[in-house]
């Protein structure tokens, strides 16, 4: 008793510090009054009586600093008492701490684990010097599609713009066979313009960057490269003597990136420039371009700006530069621009399951504040506020919430190990997620908002009139208290609200899915292997052409392996680079019309009308049998079309309806020297059917194939149809090591191919419809919880209409019928918040609207069938109820 | 009785032997409130004015009780062992 009372006097005794401090001055204060008027009765001067009393008084701050030491030390004393009857407390019911913080761990463990990507990927600054100043600059055509940049364009950019301080361009070539290592591989690499280090911040580490004479046409081949490659594959030796063989040229390393450098995006060296001639095509649109904003000049005046002069370019070039605009984006902004609303995705939805976890860790608290009514009451009565009753709630839920933050943080750690090492297709930036300084700041902020969340919601609901009566000996009235029991049938309601949008949102992604295996790609998707080889990249005709012929010779060998149904080869497989989109050819009167550039800019005017757009394809006749692109109409490659032969071209069948709609394009004659550089012209000679390229969501586009021995590519995937894959894979890696053991090879089967595309969706699907799963348990485990807290409290009345003679069903009906309505008014709303929800995931969509009525029947149904079956138990409990002993049991 | 009387009582009763900083009362008053044994409200005093008194809480009067047992049998205890050792 003695604790008690000495609680209830300091609780009256302190206050807020401000009232502390407050009344301190003013008891000094008069203190010091009293002893000056006294001095001046004992005949001093008033100065000299106020100066005395000060003395005699001591320092007046060091004073107020012991009292406010002692009052310090009463609020650590009392968080430290709250903390350890909190322990107390919660370690006399371990059923109900051991549930309240796995329920709070997975839900703070979900939302840490999306927090890591979403600050992995979106919100960690990129690693340059200040990355916010750098940005990628976008030609836009009259769409308004953003495209990349023809060297002209750039120049001029460069000449006549002023809100950048440095600007710069890129070209990235994906698959450049490297030597001089431990082994040929094939990697990623850049040519890069004068400016680019500045524009990115970053010198070379190792080393130095390029020199002025390294930056001209036909200067000795440099290059810079990065940190990975050169421990990786060099070791980490010194540069001098050691040339790395690129694309067949010899280049002297001058200088190593730091550690994880690598812009753009997969580069693993990057070459000047300038060693190649300019470019004069302003619709040739071969190059990225970046810039770094100059100091004081905000985004939008140096957009104005870039705007404005590209516009004046379009006037002054008219269609000989397809630019209408121009934009500049933020670096970060357009390097994440994809992954984004994936993230945003899931980390709504992440959060959304947070919310449901500290919804039922309410209700479990609200259900246990029952029994604990008479402590509460017993406090109340002898003093206790409700800022006292407060601070012991949020205690408890502190340690709850700290509890389970501790196993939140662990589970968030192996889930974003897990999704790193899934790899995702979908998001950039991966290498730097993880659970970090950030991340646990961002999951102990979120601890500490479900703690005050839990702490106020629990003593809201716990009203003073209420402890009071229970005081008297505790309510048994026959429905137990209506006011709590209102509550907690709305957290019940919520509950499942949320439970619906999530798995609304889970349902609508398993669909889109659906229908995307359902779609049609257009080829084969099964039963084939993929061969990426690359030959050295050279400009120089008969080099060309003794890789074309390299090329026949391994395809005739493929031919005959066993196993192998077809075989054929393609410059960019429709499942991977996309490296040729978007080229622009002009449609000749005569097969010899242009003899030069000068020729195609005669044609002036009828420019617009005789060009086309088509990606660019150099194919076998093998291929389109090998992949199952049907021949529509004319005919193949065949063995006439070698390489002196009239040129050749198969168009699908979605360039002959664009360009030719209603008109034959058998016969007709093109020149695609943009792509290239070789103006001969070339006649059409079949049309096969679409594809849909790089994923299968994709509009199928137009493409032009060009046989592969008028038109030789370096980059090949060939293609092998067999229904041994994984045999064939084999004797084709020994094929290609027998024809030229220095080739670097990569072999994938088509299943691998069209998985990656999908994986980035499978991602996001499995992570919603995991959060959606857990939703649905705890919703079902709080109308569980609900249903039997109300069989228990109603057992008497179930007893009296027992004994009055109900029927089992009755019964039964009267439970469960509580807890259907709850789940059916949970299911309303939450199909209200989804049709508002849902249309922020419509861009994740494919084949379903954002209101797909399929989906949201199938939700309600699953949820009120999972629910329905949740107050089975209970109900079947309470119809077990013996009426005696429910009678006596009061 | 306000924190400026007291320290004027404990001058007078003590003969003036007891003159510390005033102040340091202070700290005391505080600490003894939270420990429970005394309490405070604002009153006026006789010429009007707002002043903080305090009093002795039962439990106060207890430890009081307690503790002057304590420090008489203490003191007398002491007093013994001077007397006979001077003796």
């Amino acid at each position: 008793m003695e604790s008690i009372s000495e609680l209830v006097r300091r609780l009256r005794t302190l206050g807020r510090s401000t009232d502390m401090e407050r009344r301190m001055g003013d008891e000094v204060r008069f203190h010091l009054e009293q002893q000056t008027e006294k001095n001046i009765r004992a005949g001093m001067a008033p100065d000299e009586a106020r100066r005395a009393a000060l003395l005699r008084f001591g320092g007046v701050e060091s004073v107020k600093e012991s009292v406010r030491d002692e009052y310090r030390h009463a609020l650590v004393e009392d968080f430290w008492r709250d903390l350890r009857y909190g322990t107390r407390v919660l370690t006399r019911a371990p059923g109900f701490a051991l549930v309240s913080i796995l329920t709070l761990a997975m839900g703070i463990g979900a939302a840490t684990a999306v927090f890591s990507l979403v600050e992995g990927v979106l919100l960690r600054p990129l690693p340059f010097p200040e990355p916010d100043r750098i940005v990628r600059l976008f030609q836009l055509d009259a769409t308004g599609r953003r495209m990349n940049v023809s060297e002209p364009n750039f120049d001029d950019w460069k000449a006549r713009t002023h809100g950048f301080v440095s600007m710069a361009e890129t070209a990235l070539s994906a698959s450049v066979p490297v030597s001089g290592g431990r082994e040929p591989i094939v990697t990623s690499g850049a040519a890069v313009s004068r400016e680019f280090f500045d524009v990115m911040g970053v010198t070379p580490a190792v080393g130095r960057g390029f020199l002025p004479e390294e930056q001209r046409v036909g200067a000795a081949p440099v290059a810079i490269i990065s940190h990975r490659f050169w421990t990786a594959r060099l070791g980490g030796a010194p540069l001098e003597g050691q040339p790395l063989r690129i694309n067949d040229e010899l280049h002297q390393v001058v200088g190593v990136m730091p550690e994880g450098f690598a812009y753009p995006t997969g580069a693993d060296f990057w070459t000047p420039r300038e060693v190649a001639p300019p470019q004069r095509s302003r619709t040739a649109h071969n190059f990225q371009v970046v810039a770094r904003l100059a100091d004081d000049v905000p985004l939008a005046t140096a957009n104005g700006e870039l705007s404005a002069v590209s516009r004046a370019m379009k006037g002054e070039h008219g269609d000989a530069t397809w630019m209408a605009d121009a934009a500049a984006v933020p670096l970060q902004e357009q390097l994440t621009a994809n992954a984004r609303p994936t993230l945003v995705a899931l980390f709504g939805a992440a959060v959304l399951l947070l919310v449901i976890a500290c919804l039922n860790v309410s209700n479990l608290q609200l259900a246990r504040i029952a029994t604990r009514r008479r402590e509460l009451a017993l406090r109340m009565a002898i003093g206790a506020g409700r800022g006292r009753i407060l601070r012991q709630m949020l205690a408890e839920a502190a340690l709850l919430s700290a509890a389970a933050t501790v196993v939140g943080a662990g589970l968030a750690a192996a889930g974003v190990r897990a999704i790193v090492a899934a790899q995702p297709g979908s998001v950039p930036r991966l290498d730097s997620v993880g659970v970090n300084g950030t991340v646990l700041a961002f999951a102990c902020g979120v601890a500490a908002l479900t703690a005050l969340a839990l702490g106020l919601a629990t003593v809201l609901r716990t009203s003073q009139h209420e402890l009071r009566a229970s005081l008297a000996g505790g309510p048994r009235t026959m429905t137990g208290d209506r006011g709590r029991e209102r509550v907690r049938q709305g957290l019940v309601v919520a509950q499942v609200a949320i439970t619906i949008v999530l798995l609304t949102g889970a349902s609508l992604l398993a669909r889109s899915f659906v229908r995307l295996l359902e779609v049609d790609p257009g080829y084969r998707t099964s039963d084939a292997v993929v061969l990426d080889l690359v030959s050295p990249f050279s400009r120089d005709a008969a080099a060309r052409s003794r890789v074309a012929s390299f090329q026949q010779e391994l395809l005739a060998r493929l031919a005959v392996l066993p196993g192998v149904e077809s075989v054929g080869l393609v410059n960019d497989f429709p499942l991977g680079g996309g490296r040729y989109t978007n080229g622009q050819f002009l449609e000749m009167t005569r097969v010899d019309e242009f003899k030069s550039y000068e020729d195609v800019g005669r044609i002036g005017d009828q420019a617009k009308a005789r060009a086309g757009q088509a990606g660019y394809r150099v194919a076998s006749a093998g291929y389109f049998a090998a992949m199952g692109i049907p021949l529509l109409r004319g005919r193949l490659f065949d063995d006439g079309d070698g390489p002196d032969a009239p040129h050749v071209a198969v168009i699908s069948e979605s360039l002959a309806k664009a360009k030719w709609p209603d008109q034959d394009p058998l016969g007709r004659f093109v020149q695609f020297g943009n792509m290239d550089g070789n103006l001969r012209g070339i006649r059409i000679v079949g049309v096969v059917a679409d594809v849909r390229e790089l994923t299968p969501e994709a509009v199928p586009g137009p493409l032009l194939y060009l046989d592969y021995r008028q038109r030789p590519s370096t980059q090949v995937s060939v293609v092998l149809a067999s229904s041994t894959p994984a045999a064939v894979a084999q004797t084709a890696r020994q094929a290609v090591q027998q024809l030229d053991p220095s080739m670097p090879i990569r072999i994938r089967s088509i299943d691998d191919a069209l998985e990656l595309t999908l994986s980035g969706r499978r991602f996001s699907l499995l992570l919603v419809a995991l959060f959606g799963a857990a939703a649905l348990t705890l919703a079902t485990l709080g109308i569980y919880g609900l249903v039997s807290y109300l069989v228990t409290e109603r057992t008497r009345e179930i007893g009296v209409r027992m004994a009055l003679g109900a029927e089992r069903g009755d019964i039964i009906r009267l439970v469960a019928g509580q807890g259907v309505v709850l789940a059916a008014a949970g299911v309303v709303a939450g199909l209200g918040a989804s049709l508002g929800l849902t249309r922020l995931v419509q861009g994740l969509l494919f084949g379903v609207t954002a209101t797909d009525p399929v989906a949201f029947a199938g939700v309600a149904i699953v949820t009120l069938v999972v629910v329905l079956a949740a107050c089975c138990g209970p109900a079947l409990r309470a119809v077990r109820v013996s009426p005696v002993r429910a009678l006596v049991s009061e | 009785m306000h924190g400026w009387g007291i320290t004027e009582r404990l001058e007078a009763w003590s003969g003036s032997v007891l003159v510390l900083g005033q102040g340091t009362l202070y700290p005391a008053l505080y600490r003894l409130e939270r420990q429970g044994l005394i309490e405070s409200e604002w009153r006026t005093t006789a010429n009007n004015r707002r002043a903080r008194y305090y009093a002795l809480t039962t439990a106060g009067r207890r430890h009081f009780t307690e503790e002057l047992a304590q420090w008489r049998r203490m003191s007398r205890a002491i007093n013994l062992v001077l007397d006979a050792s001077l003796a």
